[in-house]
């Protein structure tokens, strides 16, 4: 059982200050800090090692739903219900800009590598592209192929992969101006890179996530075991990629072996709905985040 | 000195007479004030005092004029003798414009500086100001109990105002009314008085005297005034009060309108300080009119104005009686505004003139629903279509034997099982004609009775259940095909996970069900939901508010909207309503709670919606999966996930941003989707999705292969049509050499050509379109070509024209991203070329050498796909750059390979080579081919030079697409005289020389 021994089942510490559900808690690049946002507007940064509450950010008029950090730890970007999508400055906790255009909730929000585009995902079926660098607040590229509610977003150095209630998984690739659509026949709640980036995850609606080759778009293997049938709950892959994580509808968290897809580990983590996990970029360390108001913070 | 000046000369100044002295001073004051001024400087006349003009300077001016206006005196400037203010610096020297000034002007401006005076102190401010510092400074002298200046501020001296001066001086005393009382001719007369006072005391010399004025007039003039006087004294000047915005209505917006009568209920209502007597006296006044006769008709008060205090008591006192009278009439509904006022504060919704009954008898009276037995099924059984089902319920008659008469028995069971079928009347008529007959006495209760009514009975049963088994097939099948769930079943949709699914289905099942009870059922649905709260009854204790709870269930589970409250609840108070709609809700979530473990046919889906947790829902309901059979996981895993690829443009910015290249840089933005017929024919926008898999030839939807064949197809077909007339021009056999001669000498760079004018202008958007231009315009060259030789050449398709400009375009597009300053050349865009020019390629040995630097990756590409037909664009565009770069030499010999099976293309080139290709079946394809080839070739030169010509072109071109096939006759001999394109001609070849040369050169 050392595959299992290397699992962070160890709860180190919680992280209390929201008030209301945690919508997701991310890892920063380096794994230093984590950053949460929920329903109760905020936006709030951690350091999860040490179990400290460093800043909140207020601004939202509705709950973030989701967070994303530059790698340099200069910026954020943060969405919600508010349809808009705020640019802060870290240090400072200002809104350098509100990106507004999305016809309704954006879900998902992610800066691509050089922090010069923030790509948002939104509930009105599209992906939007937002300059940082330029002042204008017109979105450089509007994507609407997508047929339904587009849930996560996902970039690579030269792609834009979104995951759409619609079932599909689309990928749009820069280099080639090629959109590839792979469709799973189920809504995608959630997508999520493999680590060395040949994979997508896909956490569909039906309890099942799915684990897709990038190149092929073939359905390498299917995850089961767990609840997802309502919400949008997180996946990801460990930091090794040997394991696939995701949270459950009721407060459970799973692991799956990538390859033959067998519940490692399953165990009750909250005591309700786990919204969003987040693996460690190096360490053995996870943080969940869920609808009881509390992040969690996962050791080995 | 004008005219006569030149006549006469004179000496010294004319004597001038006085008066004329005075006109003039006259006008110079008339002058100096306005016109002048109004003057240009020019134009302006200087005079002294006395109106003279005077002039300046040495020529024409007197002897004074060196000072007047300059200096202060003959002697100029007079020095101000110097004060030194060492001493007395700390003297504060205030600077004023005087200072500056000179005496004239000091006088000039001593009319008309603005200042103010005491005298005109309306408001008292400047005197109160004074009086201050007067009192400051008193204050400073003297020491003050409270030390610091704050009773000085606080206290200040009092001041009387000029208007309240004059109006003390009026006779207007503090605390009484300004306004006249009375509008009667006396007063306005006295009025007059205080009018023709006030004009006269305007004066201060004349105060005195006016003082003792008004006394004399008011003694003359009224000698009843003092009665007014002393009722207007009671009155004191009314408080300015604020009339706070009470209502909700809108600024400016008056109920009261179009109903005056009910603005002062109103008012009373809001302030009831009125002394009632008068309140309800006024009530009474709006609510019949003013013609009640309280108020003089015709005094004063206009349909606008309203009743005035004043007014009233003018007449309160004359009409005292029809007061007192009126207070009487009116005294039981003073009392009631009175009570009415007291009810204000509880009941806001009661209309003016309305009351509201002082005792709440009137209230509705609720009645509990009544007690439901606890065996009560809320299933109404309606009778059946038939008589006989009626009587099923009865008891069965004793089991009798059957007669021993055999016939008998046979009759009366035949009898038995006609009337069982046709019903009692049958029984009646048949008794009624049988009277007589002893046979059938068993109906009137004779012999076999016995038999006879146990015989009917089980007939009747027997036939009822049949019939119920008729029905009963009737329902399945009509519920089957009247539920959602089973036409979701038979189209293969995926079942609504519904808690109360089958609920009413088995009812339907275990009941003996008759149509009408299953229609009834459809629509009031009783018996669902008696299922559905047994298991929870958290409020037994008190069943009201279980019933209450098992509405609430109702309403949440049935979906739809909300049901109204129930009427057992209407009686609630609000706050309660809501506390118990709390409980009902923790009790949901509780019942949920326990029945999530128990029972997996409740979904959580259902109750989500009572957590209190509300995380991100999904309304995923319809696509919630019932547990799929393994049949479905396996068509699932074929089916699912399923590839599909397509075009995307992503902007130039987010290339940018991202750091890369456009892979469309430099193509024309995505053609705007055009709607008209041919254009839908022809065009596909790049938006348009493709799949890979659907990449057949026909299919439309690739969006650059096929404007391509499009192109083909219609070229194809235009061309078919021309070949026919051709084909009788063409029987003199095209002198070959001639071809070659012509062709021959660009058929060397041709790539080069193209390949300098690609390095020349990459990226440049207009490009694409002025080679298309260009083609069209080497169709002419051609074209004009032919005529030079005496040959026939069909003349430029419109269609073929317009169509090239789509490949082409695109071929641009390709040229610029694939090399980015790679010489490319142009024949090795395969997919979006006209393919004809590939082969060229193929079919030119001496074009080898170009070949090999690149183009060769490309070619390959074709064939080695050409079974897609060619239509993977975005690998040759893409990958075919690659190849480019990494291995050239070794594509190259690739190239070569395929080059031999290019029996395709050649297919291609005959349905694709445009006008020409049929007719010309006798010439070798290298020519053709090279013919193609130099067409292009002719009109990338054209491009450079006669860029100008060329858009000259694009409008004829333009309009060459418009017209029909029809005009080409015309257009034809139009082109015939065209001269200009000899010249084209051998410019073309001028140009091809230069670039040899350059060609050269670079070699």
């Amino acid at each position: 059982m050392s595959a299992s021994d290397v699992l962070p089942r160890k709860e180190a510490n919680v992280l209390r200050g929201h008030e209301g559900a945690v919508l997701a808690a991310r890892f920063n690049s380096d794994g230093n800090y984590c950053l949460s946002c929920g329903k109760d507007r905020t936006i709030r940064l951690w350091n999860p090692h040490r179990g400290i509450h460093i800043k909140t950010y207020k601004s939202h008029g509705r709950e973030v739903r989701d967070v994303h950090v530059t790698p340099d730890n200069s910026k954020l970007c943060s969405c919600g219900g508010d349809r808009q999508i705020f640019y802060w400055d870290v240090s400072t906790g200002r809104v350098i800009r509100k990106f507004r255009g999305h016809d309704g909730e954006v879900n998902a929000v992610k800066f691509n590598e050089y922090s010069s585009v923030v790509v948002s995902a939104g509930y009105d079926r599209s992906l939007r592209a937002w300059d940082c660098r330029s002042h204008s607040n017109e979105p450089i590229q509007i994507i609407d192929t997508f047929l339904d509610s587009v849930m996560s977003v996902c970039l690579t150095k030269t792609e834009i992969i979104g995951g759409s209630v619609d079932g599909t998984v689309r990928t749009f690739d820069m280099r080639i101006g090629r959109e590839l659509s792979d469709n799973l026949g189920q809504p995608v709640n959630c997508i999520a890179m493999s680590n060395d980036g040949n994979c997508i995850l896909a956490s569909c609606l039906d309890s099942t996530l799915r684990l897709l080759d990038r190149s092929t778009g073939e359905l390498l293997q299917e995850y089961k075991g767990h609840t997802c049938k309502s919400y949008k709950l997180d996946c990801c892959l460990t930091n090794t990629d040997a394991h696939i994580t995701g949270g459950s509808e009721d407060g459970f968290i799973y692991f799956w072996d990538l390859v033959d897809a067998s519940v490692v580990s399953s165990f009750q983590a909250h005591s309700s709905v786990v919204t969003s996990v987040s693996y460690h970029p190096k360490d053995n360390c996870m943080i969940t985040a869920s609808v009881d108001g509390t992040i969690r913070v996962w050791k080995t | 000195m004008d005219s006569d000046g030149d006549d006469y000369v004179f000496y010294g100044t004319p004597i001038e007479r006085e008066e004329e002295i005075s006109s003039r001073k006259k006008k110079a004051v008339a002058k100096s004030s306005g016109h002048l001024r109004s003057l240009p400087v020019w134009k302006q006349e200087v005079t002294d005092e006395e109106g003279r003009r005077r002039f300046h300077g040495a020529f024409t001016g007197g002897f004074s004029a060196g000072y007047y206006n300059t200096v202060g005196s003959e002697k100029g400037w007079a020095p101000q003798s110097f004060v030194s203010s060492r001493k007395n610096r700390a003297e504060v020297k205030q600077q004023s414009i005087l200072n500056f000034l000179d005496e004239d002007e000091k006088a000039e401006l001593d009319g008309q500086s603005l200042g103010t005076s005491m005298q005109f102190d309306t408001f008292g401010f400047t005197a109160a100001e004074l009086a201050r510092k007067q009192a400051e400074k008193e204050q400073q002298q003297r020491p003050s109990a409270i030390p610091g200046p704050v009773p000085d501020e606080i206290i200040l001296p009092v001041t009387e105002s000029i208007g309240v001066k004059l109006l003390l001086k009026m006779g207007w005393r503090h605390g009484h009314s300004i306004k006249d009382s009375n509008a009667n001719s006396q007063y306005d007369a006295r009025r007059e008085a205080r009018k023709a006072f006030l004009a006269f005391s305007s004066d201060d010399a004349k105060l005195q005297l006016a003082e003792s004025e008004p006394v004399k007039c008011n003694i003359e003039n009224s000698t009843e005034q003092p009665a007014n006087d002393d009722v207007l004294s009671y009155e004191s000047t009314p408080v300015y009060v604020l009339n706070p915005k009470q209502d909700l209505h809108g600024l400016g917006f008056d109920p009261y309108k179009h109903a005056p009568e009910f603005r002062e209920k109103k008012r009373s209502r809001i302030c009831g300080k009125e002394p009632g007597n008068r309140k309800a006296y006024m009530a009474k006044d709006n609510l019949f009119g003013f013609k009640s006769g309280n108020v003089a008709p015709g005094f004063g008060i206009g349909a606008l104005e309203e009743l005035d205090a004043e007014d009233e008591d003018v007449y309160a006192s004359g009409l005292d009686l029809v007061d007192t009278y009126v207070q009487e009439v009116e005294e039981p509904s003073r009392l009631i505004t009175d009570s009415k006022q007291k009810l204000v504060a509880k009941e806001h919704g009661v209309l003016p003139g309305f009351r509201v009954a002082s005792n709440s008898e009137q209230q509705l009276e609720r009645f509990d629903a009544p007690v439901i037995p606890k065996d009560f099924v809320p299933h109404h059984k309606f009778p059946g279509p038939l008589e006989t089902n009626y009587k099923l319920a009865d008891s069965p008659p004793q089991e009798v034997l059957p007669p021993e008469d055999n016939n008998l028995k046979l009759l009366i069971e035949g009898v038995a099982t006609l009337v069982a079928r046709c019903g009692k009347l049958f029984e009646d008529l048949s008794r009624e004609k049988n009277q007589s007959n002893p046979l059938f006495n068993f109906l009137t209760g004779g012999n076999g009775h016995d038999y006879y009514t146990r015989k009917l009975w089980e007939e009747r049963q027997k036939r009822n259940s049949q019939s119920k088994q008729q029905l009963d097939g009737k329902l399945s099948l009509s519920t089957q095909r009247m539920t959602a769930e089973s036409r979701g079943k038979i189209l293969g949709e995926r079942p609504l996970d519904r808690s109360t699914k089958d609920l009413g289905s088995s009812v339907a099942s275990a009941e003996v069900i008759q149509l009408q009870f299953n229609l009834s059922d459809t629509f009031t649905k009783p018996a669902s939901f008696s299922g559905l709260p047994e298991v929870m009854k958290p409020f037994e204790d008190d069943p009201v508010k279980q019933e209450r709870f098992e509405q609430f269930l109702k309403a949440k589970y049935q979906g739809g909207l909300r049901s109204t409250d129930s009427s057992g609840a209407s009686n609630m108070s609000e706050a309660a309503r809501a506390h118990e709609r709390l409980d009902f809700e923790a009790a949901a979530e509780a019942i949920q709670k326990g029945q999530w473990g128990k029972e997996s046919k409740f979904s959580p889906q259902q109750f989500v919606d009572f957590s209190a947790n509300g995380g991100m829902q999904f309304t995923s309901g319809g696509l919630e999966q019932v547990k799929d059979s393994e049949a479905d996981d396996l068509v699932m895993k074929k089916m699912f996930p399923k590839r599909e690829e397509c075009q995307w443009r992503p902007s130039p910015v987010l290339c940018k941003r991202f750091d890369l290249i456009d892979p469309y840089m430099g193509k024309p933005p995505p053609a705007p989707r055009m709607r008209s017929k041919i254009d839908t024919l022809i065009f596909t926008s790049d938006s348009v999705k493709s799949t890979k898999v659907e990449e057949t030839p026909t299919a439309n939807r690739d969006s650059h292969p096929t404007p391509q064949f499009d192109v083909q197809g219609i070229r194809q077909d235009v061309s078919s049509k021309e070949i026919e007339v051709e084909v009788e021009v063409e029987n003199v056999e095209r002198p070959v050499d001639l071809y070659k001669a012509i062709f021959s000498d660009d058929s060397d760079d041709e790539g080069e050509s193209i390949s300098l004018n690609k390095v020349e202008d990459p990226g440049k958007k207009i490009e694409a379109a002025t080679t298309t231009l260009n083609r069209l315009i080497a169709g002419d060259f051609l074209e004009s070509l032919g005529k030079e030789l005496g040959l026939e050449v069909p003349p430029e398709m419109p269609y073929p024209t317009n169509k090239a400009q789509i490949p082409a375009s695109q071929k641009e597009g390709v040229d610029t991203d694939a090399g980015d300053a790679n010489i490319l050349p142009v024949q090795n865009k395969p997919s979006s070329t006209p393919i004809s020019r590939t082969r060229v390629d193929h079919e030119q040995p001496h074009d080898q050498e170009i070949a090999q630097d690149g183009r060769s990756g490309k070619t390959e590409f074709i064939h080695g796909n050409s079974d897609r037909t060619g239509s993977i664009y975005m690998e040759t565009s893409s990958s075919g750059k690659k190849f480019d770069k990494v291995n050239p030499e070794k594509l190259a010999q690739e190239h070569k390979k395929a080059r031999t099976p290019s029996g395709r293309h050649q297919n291609w080139n005959d349905s694709s080579s445009s006008e020409d290709e049929r007719s010309r079946s006798k010439l070798s394809g290298k020519y053709r081919h090279r013919s193609s080839g130099s067409d292009s070739d002719s009109s990338i030169d054209h491009r450079d030079r006669h860029h100008s010509r060329s858009k000259g072109r694009k409008k004829e071109s333009s309009r060459e697409k418009s017209s029909s096939s029809r005009r080409h006759s015309k257009h034809h001999k139009r082109r015939s005289r065209d001269s200009p394109s000899r010249s084209r001609h051998e410019s073309r070849r001028e140009h091809g020389e230069a670039k040899r040369e350059r060609r050269k050169k670079r070699d």
